[in-house]
């Protein structure tokens, strides 16, 4: 067999086995690996190296040292996953450099980070000044995860305590101008739906790029052409105005009547209809 | 326009509210606000009836709507 074959053949088969070494030990971003899978990745990345490009070594000596290498780090993540001890010693364990607001110079020191890395890391989550952290921790990937102090982090409606509508992920149901059935059925609703409510829009299937459902099933879409104007839902908007404008008629008719009694119904009414306005404003926001 | 007739406008308002209410409630995919809905559209249901009696009465009280 020519070398260049060899070296093909190789080339192909190492890939492979590679590929399949790398997908069985987990999929990480390189930014996350830890000590041990950052080793692991560059030592199988030499074996292979060396064995696709010196036909005097071997094939077999490659796919030895590969599955040593492959299966000792495999059952250290598994030991891992099982022993508290053993992870906190192969993976590292997260270290606290800033608690209560105060910096813990010994533990920067031992992890080997400096003022300016501190500070750095700060700068990436927009804090400028220390003083207004009130936790910060360092994890064993080197990342810095912080936790403001109480009027620094960002107001949530739970501080406005607003009374917000809950809602779920929206779902795709139209890529490229083609139906996906299976997020359809997602949301129990069927093509049959979704034609009707593309005929209300008055866009034709081919001509819609992304098509998404919210969770109160209302569809948003974004055609190929844009020079067309698409209707926003107007369903909830509308109902709340038509609620607002019943309300106000009611209100009307109380005032025009004498009769004691009618007066009376008609203001019972306009009361009930504002409470309901009041009940169900946050849904149809 | 009388006032049979304003509260009859107001009447099929509130039947438009009752009917989306419904179709909203249907639709959505969420427990909770399905729940809302639905009472909401329980309260409405309430309003329309009382109308309704009214728009009855009214009618017998003009009765050249009723030809």
């Amino acid at each position: 067999m020519p070398d260049w074959i060899q070296i093909i053949l190789r080339a192909l088969s190492l890939l492979v086995i590679l590929f399949f070494f790398t997908k069985w030990l987990g999929m990480k971003q390189l930014s996350h690996l830890n000590i041990f899978e950052y080793i692991t990745g560059i030592v199988l990345g030499g074996i292979v190296a060396i064995h696709v490009s010196t036909l005097e070594s071997p094939i077999h000596f490659a796919l030895i040292s590969m599955f040593i290498w492959f299966i000792i780090p495999y059952l250290v993540e598994l030991i891992s996953l099982k022993s508290k001890p053993f992870r906190d010693f192969t993976q590292g364990k997260s270290r606290v450099v800033i608690q209560n607001g105060k910096i813990m110079e010994d533990n920067l020191k031992k992890e080997h980070y400096s003022t300016d890395d501190l500070l750095e890391s700060l700068r990436d989550r927009n804090i400028f000044k220390v003083a207004d952290v009130e936790f910060a921790v360092l994890e064993p990937t080197g990342k810095l995860n912080v936790l403001p102090k109480r009027e620094n982090r960002p107001i949530t409606a739970k501080d406005l305590s607003l009374n917000l509508a809950p809602d779920r992920e929206p779902q795709t149901v139209i890529m490229d101008g083609k139906p996906l059935l299976e997020s359809l059925a997602n949301i129990s609703l069927n093509p049959t739906w979704l034609e009707t409510e593309l005929e209300k829009m008055n866009v034709s299937i081919e001509n819609v790029f992304l098509g998404q459902v919210d969770s109160d099933g209302q569809l948003t879409v974004d055609l190929y052409d844009d020079t067309l104007a698409v209707p926003s839902p107007s369903q909830k908007p509308l109902l709340l105005a038509t609620m607002k404008k019943c309300q106000a008629d009611l209100e009307l008719f109380a005032l025009a009547t004498n009769n004691e009694e009618t007066k009376h119904l008609y203001q019972r009414n306009s009361e009930k209809l504002q409470n309901a306005i009041d009940h169900i404003s946050p849904y149809l926001r | 326009m009388t006032v049979g007739s304003q509260v009859k406008t107001c009447y099929a308002s509130i039947k438009n509210i009752e009917a989306t209410l419904a179709i909203l409630a249907n639709q959505t995919n969420e427990a909770k606000s399905r729940n809302v809905y639905r009472e909401t559209e329980a309260m409405i249901t309430e309003i329309k009836n009382d109308l309704e009696k009214q728009v009855l009465m009214l009618a017998r009280e003009e009765p050249q709507y009723n030809q």
